[in-house]
């Protein structure tokens, strides 16, 4: 059963999904990479390992997936911008709000503002998203 | 440990590309990618999602989550231009659930790059097509060539890549 059907209304605000990440979480292998290692992160400019971009957005991903299901695996768009960089040990909470419907060919696409806040409340990823639903009851 | 003033020259893997380098409008060619059940497995654990969608009991097809579809084009960068950078924006629209099994032909094309608050951008699309030729997926990225400024003179030695593994 997903949280968006055709009534859901303009302004709902989509379930939170949250995770507090650990270094360990993009570890792969024994590759020292900017994900996982403090001075190959530093030759970079960065002052701590950054997380794996497609990784953090994944919080929002399950969020629209439990929203939409299968209207989101076919149909389903987003457009991200990573503003800031997310740290390996940062707690992250994504984010949504419904903002509009249409029809788009005999269902109903809901258009969602989203983003992800991390502890500090800066959105370090937003964007808007979307996903079909059924028109009919 | 002190943190970079200068932006990356060459890192284990070779020199980095410049953003004098990058040819806008160049292909970057085509791979196959086979989505098997290990793929759809790790994917899950790395978001850890187990929603039966990605699991189905009594014998229903597994797909695989969207978002699986990050890599190939990644890869097709790295196979042409050694980037490391930051993966900076993301735009795609899934039109065909992807099922396990399934072989995707991923190619790819920089379409743009750009300078803004003094720093480099380039921007590349691809697109997955199944077997039969359907598109499955289209994706539209920003990457950016450094977190340090480009007034930063480009002579440090790195440790991390751009050309990685072609695996999840």
């Amino acid at each position: 059963m997903s949280v968006l059907h055709k009534d859901t209304p303009v302004g709902f605000e989509l379930p939170t999904i949250a995770k507090k990440f650990r270094l360990e979480d993009f570890k792969r292998a024994d590759e020292k990479t900017i994900h996982t290692d403090y001075e190959a992160a530093a030759r970079e400019g960065l002052p701590a390992p950054v997380a794996i971009g497609p990784q953090v957005a994944a919080l929002l991903f399950r969020q629209l997936r439990l929203c939409f299901g299968n209207g989101w695996i076919v149909g389903g768009k987003w457009n991200l911008s990573f503003r800031r960089p997310v740290f390996v040990t940062d707690f992250c909470v994504a984010r949504g709000v419904v903002a509009k419907t249409e029809q788009e060919d005999g269902k109903l696409r809901i258009h969602c503002d989203v983003w992800i806040e991390n502890q500090d409340g800066n959105k370090v990823i937003a964007g808007t998203a979307s996903g079909l639903v059924p028109l009919a009851a | 440990m002190t943190t970079a003033k200068a932006r990356v020259l060459e890192d284990a893997k070779g020199r980095r590309a410049t953003f004098d380098d990058i040819a806008v409008g160049q292909t970057l060619g085509q791979m196959e990618w086979q989505i098997t059940d290990e793929l759809i497995d790790l994917q899950c654990q790395l978001d850890q999602d187990f929603d039966p969608l990605f699991f189905p009991q009594q014998g229903g097809k597994r797909i695989a989550p969207p978002q699986i579809t990050y890599r190939p084009p990644r890869w097709l960068i790295s196979r042409a231009y050694n980037v490391r950078g930051l993966f900076v924006g993301w735009e795609m629209e899934s039109f065909r659930a992807i099922e396990a099994g399934t072989t995707l032909s991923v190619s790819g094309k920089i379409i743009d790059k750009y300078v803004k608050k003094e720093r480099e951008f380039i921007v590349f699309e691809a697109e997955g097509r199944d077997a039969a030729g359907h598109l499955v997926f289209r994706t539209r990225r920003i990457h950016v060539l450094d977190f340090v400024e480009r007034s930063a003179p480009r002579s440090e030695a790195g440790i991390d890549s751009g050309i990685k593994p072609e695996k999840i």
